[in-house]
């Protein structure tokens, strides 16, 4: 039992000793003068990914992209009942034939309510 | 598969989609009244019908359609019904969107009947959940701000009440490795008691699950939600949440904790004590927090947190005496029937005068008697039911309740409770004094129209005839409540 102990404690010593060094091997480098130095305003800037933004970032967007997702996941979702429904359509019979359409008809009331609401109208 | 046996949930659900397509075309908003009274009614007669069948586990042990289920699905009919017919007047108050309230209350309504049917705790979840999430949007309908922030405020609490829920099952599941609440009670029995001891997982569980249906049925201390919500939602969906959700609460506390955790006695002795303890601090917490209260939607919040406490005394006597309390588990059936049409009463009074006089305060109600008669007395009549007074059916009620508990040797949970209905005379009588009594702001009469007038007939009809001849409902309640006699 303790020795399980021993072998995940010499795991922790192996991986802490692995991350001091990892950081310490390109300053030991430079102190040897196996890599050059020659600083510049793009090498000494801080390392982003992405673009510069353009404009403040504190614009407002439109609202209406929630009531798209809205109306969205619900038809994504009925998909992905879908999906292993007509798969394994004739073992499951009649049955879940029925019982699936019911589904869809009640996501396109839900459908044809936002249309009906001018969810869909982009103003 | 019997489909026939969920013909009126089925019935609710396709009439709540024709409200919804009908508020699409319809101008004249008062059809969709008709339409989600008569699914209502559709619904509330073939349960009706449906009583005598008895089938215990359907659709892959998911439901129980027993006379336990049908009893609840009624009585939730009913309240449905009411509160439609309540907020007739009401509704004017949010035109834009009638249609999504009458489908949203037949939605829930719809959800409250699959949770007193559950017989597992997956399908238990998925009802829980649709009638939350419809009482979520309904509390938040007015959308000023007290509203939007009740609502906030309720979804925030519920869903964490949710995943303290979701945990004691997760946590049952994993000790016993069911979720079908006869298998659970089976696998509990199997074991030796120290056993269960041992792993406290499963008492943890168990502790979980009353935090979550507490808060459904508003027990301190999971009752933070209870005033600002009932305050600020639209009055007919307060009544509708006081009511409603509080009796599917105690409808699946009952159904869980009787089946699952009702057998070996020191198991349901331990949860007897725990429920003891809560009735002791929600009756005392409810009433005492009701005294200083201004508004009569907050009063009746926390009045509604105390009745919790009265019937949570019923639950402490099952869980002490399992196998003879049949009185205690009829009781409990038969204090949510008479009380729900004694809040309802009350409800549908005060949105009666409140939407005339456009105030909640209990001192804007002041010579109401005579602006208002006949809402007056109906209010002051169903305050005295709530006190516990005769002839009205709160006293039957707690006659009941409190003679079940004394039965059993829980006599010092039955003294408490004597105690605070005395208590909660004082703040119940102190708005009938007001109404009676104090000067009226104007000589102004209080007019109401028909459909909140005959909901409040109802109510307190319902009231007296529960109060007066007791034993029609309770024979329904012991033939509901006999599943659970072992």
């Amino acid at each position: 039992m303790l020795a399980n102990y021993g072998l995940i404690g010499l795991f922790f010593i192996i991986v802490a000793l692995f991350s001091l060094s990892m950081p310490i091997i390109p300053i030991v480098l430079r102190y040897l003068k196996i890599v050059p130095s020659h600083p510049g305003p793009v090498k000494n800037s801080t390392f982003e990914c992405g673009v510069e933004t353009i404009g403040k970032t504190w614009v407002q967007f439109n609202f209406h992209y929630y009531f798209y997702a809205l109306v969205f996941l619900a038809i994504d979702v009925l998909v992905v009942f879908l999906y292993p429904w007509a798969v394994q359509l004739r073992q499951l019979g009649l049955f879940s034939f029925f019982a699936v359409l019911v589904l869809v008809f009640i996501v396109v009331i839900g459908y044809v309510y936002a249309w009906k609401k001018k969810v869909l109208e982009w103003k | 598969m019997n489909l026939a046996l969920l013909i009126p949930e089925i019935t609710l659900a396709v009439f709540a989609v024709l409200v919804i397509l009908l508020d699409l075309g319809v101008r004249q908003k008062t059809v969709l009244r008709s339409v989600a009274l008569a699914g209502l009614v559709i619904a509330g007669g073939v349960t009706a019908a449906m009583w005598g069948g008895s089938y215990p586990a359907q659709f892959s042990n998911m439901l129980a359609v027993d006379h336990f289920a049908l009893f609840f699905k009624l009585l939730f009919a009913g309240i449905a019904f009411l509160v439609i017919l309540a907020s007739a007047d009401y509704v004017d108050k949010f035109a834009r969107f009638q249609g999504e309230y009458y489908a949203l209350i037949l939605l829930s309504t719809l959800g409250m009947m699959l949770m007193a049917a559950t017989a597992d705790l997956i399908s238990l979840y998925i009802a829980l959940e649709l009638t939350s999430i419809s009482l979520y949007v309904l509390v938040g309908f007015l959308k000023d701000r007290k509203s939007t922030e009740a609502s906030l405020k309720y979804l925030l609490l519920g869903a964490i009440a949710s995943a303290v829920l979701l945990y004691g099952m997760a946590l049952i599941f994993g000790y016993t490795g069911q979720t079908q609440l006869g298998a659970i009670a089976r696998a509990i029995q199997s074991m030796p008691p120290s056993a269960v001891m041992d792993s406290p997982a499963l008492l943890m569980g168990i502790v979980m699950l009353i935090a979550g249906f507490g808060f459904k049925i508003a027990a301190v201390p999971f009752q933070m939600w209870v005033p600002d919500v009932y305050e600020g939602a639209p009055t007919p969906v307060t009544a509708y949440l006081s009511v409603g959700s509080k009796a599917a609460g105690f409808a699946i506390i009952l159904r869980v904790f009787f089946s699952a955790f009702g057998m070996p006695d020191w198991l349901s002795a331990n949860w007897g004590a725990i429920f003891a303890v809560l009735a002791v601090i929600s009756m005392i917490v409810g009433n005492v927090a009701a005294i200083p209260q201004a508004n009569i939607k907050r009063l009746l919040g926390y009045s509604s947190i105390a009745q919790a406490g009265y019937l949570m005394v019923g639950l402490a006597t099952f869980g002490f005496a399992p196998a003879s309390s049949v009185l205690g588990q009829s009781g409990i059936l038969f204090f949510l029937a008479s009380y729900a049409l004694t809040n309802l009463g009350a409800f549908i009074a005060v949105i009666a005068i409140s939407n005339k006089i456009g105030s909640d305060e209990i001192a804007d109600f002041a010579g109401m008697f005579k602006r208002a008669p006949v809402l007056a007395l109906a209010l002051t009549f169903c305050l005295v039911s709530l006190i516990g007074m005769p002839p009205a059916a709160g006293f039957m009620a707690k006659f009941y309740i409190f003679s079940a508990a004394a039965q059993n040797g829980l006599l010092w949970l039955v003294v408490i409770a004597a105690i605070n209905s005395v208590i909660s005379a004082y703040y119940y009588l102190r708005v009938v004094k007001v109404m009676w009594s104090g000067e009226a702001a104007s000589g102004e009469k209080v007019p109401s129209s028909g459909a909140p007038r005959l909901a409040l007939f109802i109510c307190c009809l319902g009231v007296l005839l529960l109060g007066v001849i007791p034993g029609l409902v309770m024979r329904l309640a012991e033939v509901a409540g006999r599943l659970f006699a072992f």
